[in-house]
């Protein structure tokens, strides 16, 4: 008698493909809700007869948060699964944005703003993701696979500003927080289907060692090359939140017109979209810290020869589109270094001590540049600190070595 | 890299701007001034309409104009009447908006539009 052993089918959502449109989609999501909170500066301090200090620090505190809560997301997300950090966040996300909505005092406004929302991205963050998505991912595609979900969260940013806006100016800033907090719980059936791959209990991949969390991350910072990458994204972090917050000032200084700069901030977001991805093919490619060093080296000779040549709508275009793709493309190949040197079992964690890194450099990258501004009054000495920098971050990010740190290394 | 990855991710950003799109549409046509509406505002009219026939309705509606945005399709206009918005809306603009509730720093082809009629009202 013959028996038949028909192979176990898997359903729909669990299958590789529908994994990363869901790992994307949540990092659109997470990525695109916190880039409409500048709409609501003004409406928010009005309504409370605030002064735009409360607000603003509300979201520097957020941004902080963000960043410190990225490794403890990680850790969690390592030992549970991304998928359930992923839901947790939303929830978490949700309720901040829900208190922005409906708290009256600078306390809970910075709770809920601040603190919730802080902790609310960093773990539905599309780290969390790309975590999942490196263990679901074939080694050999999964460069790709960063590339794509940093692309989505580029996507999120450039489709979810205006969004906001429209929304704020149709059913004012209260009820556009509401839609907000509702269309952030998305993200729970988004990342279901990553429910899949579960690292509750897990053990090593094949081909790793088998250490404990708190074993990998002391090997890991005493790890030359990690503290290369830790100190490097720190560059990425002071560069881009520089130019996000003060680069519309600067051109307007220099003559460039109100809707021109908004024109050259939308091309940084679309442009952000391509070099993204294609980041995450060049990495798939062969080694990632050369071109990583080099996207750092080359920001410097663009941001050096913006700062030189008289400040045109010619030249505003060129360093927009050509930051653009290069905004964001350091995340593929930071996070596949991190998989490179210490395998995928604790990539998250580790992956989240770097990006502390990147917030610090973000948090001074801002500061520094309104303090040397209200010092000098000019912007020339931030935008030489960042060149000089991205020759730092350059030559930091050269000799990485791009192997698995020997420990854990199985055998 | 196989190319199906490159087919996969064109296709997720293909669908999820075709979404937006759509949603965007809903949220603008809700974000419209109610007919009552007077001042200074930017008429929309459907891309592609030729000048005259929008400077027609645009006087049939009453509208002072003022100036035609970098969208020709987009004018900002201006009435002292109530009602202008409606009378706009009467004469085939698909929406009147007191500014394009689109934030020039990010948004695309609608920023031109929303920072003069920003400048004008201010």
């Amino acid at each position: 008698m013959m028996t038949s052993t028909a192979a176990p089918t898997i359903p729909w959502y669990f299958t590789v493909t529908a994994m990363i449109v869901a790992g994307c989609l949540v990092a659109i999501i997470n990525f695109g809700i916190r880039s409409t909170f500048g709409f609501f500066t003004v409406p928010i301090s009005d309504a409370h007869q605030w002064p735009r200090e409360i607000y603003s620090f509300a979201m520097a505190m957020q941004n902080l948060i963000w960043g410190l809560a990225t490794p403890i997301a990680g850790m969690l997300a390592d030992r549970y699964g991304s998928a359930r950090v992923l839901m947790a966040g939303a929830l978490i996300y949700c309720a901040g944005v829900i208190m922005m909505a409906f708290t009256a005092t600078p306390l809970w406004f910075n709770i809920g703003g601040g603190l919730l929302v802080g902790i609310g991205i960093a773990f539905s963050s599309f780290s969390i993701v790309m975590a999942a998505l490196g263990r679901i991912v074939p080694a050999d595609r999964r460069s790709w696979a960063f590339g794509m979900a940093t692309a989505s969260g580029s996507l999120g940013q450039f489709i979810f500003a205006p969004l906001g806006a429209v929304l704020v100016t149709a059913y004012g800033w209260q009820q556009a927080l509401i839609v907000l907090a509702g269309l952030s719980l998305l993200i729970i059936p988004f990342a279901a289907p990553l429910l899949k791959q579960n690292t509750s209990g897990s053990r090593p991949t094949p081909g790793e060692a088998d250490l404990s969390m708190r074993t990998a991350i002391g090997i890991a910072i005493n790890h030359r090359s990690y503290i290369l990458l830790v100190t490097g994204f720190f560059v990425c972090g002071f560069q881009l939140a520089f130019i996000t917050v003060h680069m519309p000032a600067y051109l307007a200084e220099h003559g460039i017109s109100r809707e021109f700069a908004g024109w050259a901030m939308a091309l940084i977001g679309l442009f952000n979209v391509i070099g993204s991805y294609a980041a995450g093919i060049i990495g798939g490619r062969g080694e990632k810290h050369v071109p990583l060093a080099f996207i750092y080296l080359i920001r410097a000779i663009i941001t050096a020869g913006f700062v030189l040549l008289p400040v045109s709508n010619a030249t505003t275009l060129i360093f927009a589109c050509s930051m653009g793709l290069l905004w964001l493309s350091t995340v593929p190949l930071t996070m596949g270094l991190v998989t490179v040197m210490f395998g995928t079992r604790y990539m998250a964690t580790l992956y989240g001590f770097v990006f502390v890194s990147h917030q610090l450099g973000s948090f001074i990258g801002v500061w520094l540049g309104g303090r040397l501004y209200d010092q000098f009054g000019s912007y020339d000495i931030v935008w030489w600190l960042s060149v000089a920098l991205g020759v730092l971050a350059f030559l930091v990010h050269l000799p990485i070595k791009e192997i698995r740190q020997p420990r854990f290394a199985a055998g | 890299m196989p190319l199906s990855g490159h087919r996969l991710a064109l296709a997720l950003f293909a669908s999820v701007l075709i979404v937006w799109l759509g949603g965007m549409a809903v949220v603008i046509r809700h974000a419209a001034l109610p007919p009552e509406a007077n001042g200074p505002m930017l008429a929309i009219f459907e891309p592609g309409m030729a000048e005259e026939d929008m400077f027609a309705r645009l006087t049939r509606a009453d509208a002072r104009i003022v100036k035609q945005s970098g969208l020709s399709f987009i004018w900002v206009v201006a009435g002292d009447e109530p009602g202008l918005a409606g009378r706009l809306k009467t004469q085939g603009a698909l929406g009147a908006y007191r500014e394009l509730p689109v934030s020039p720093m990010i948004a695309g082809c609608f920023a031109l539009a929303d920072a003069k009629a920003t400048a004008f009202i201010q």
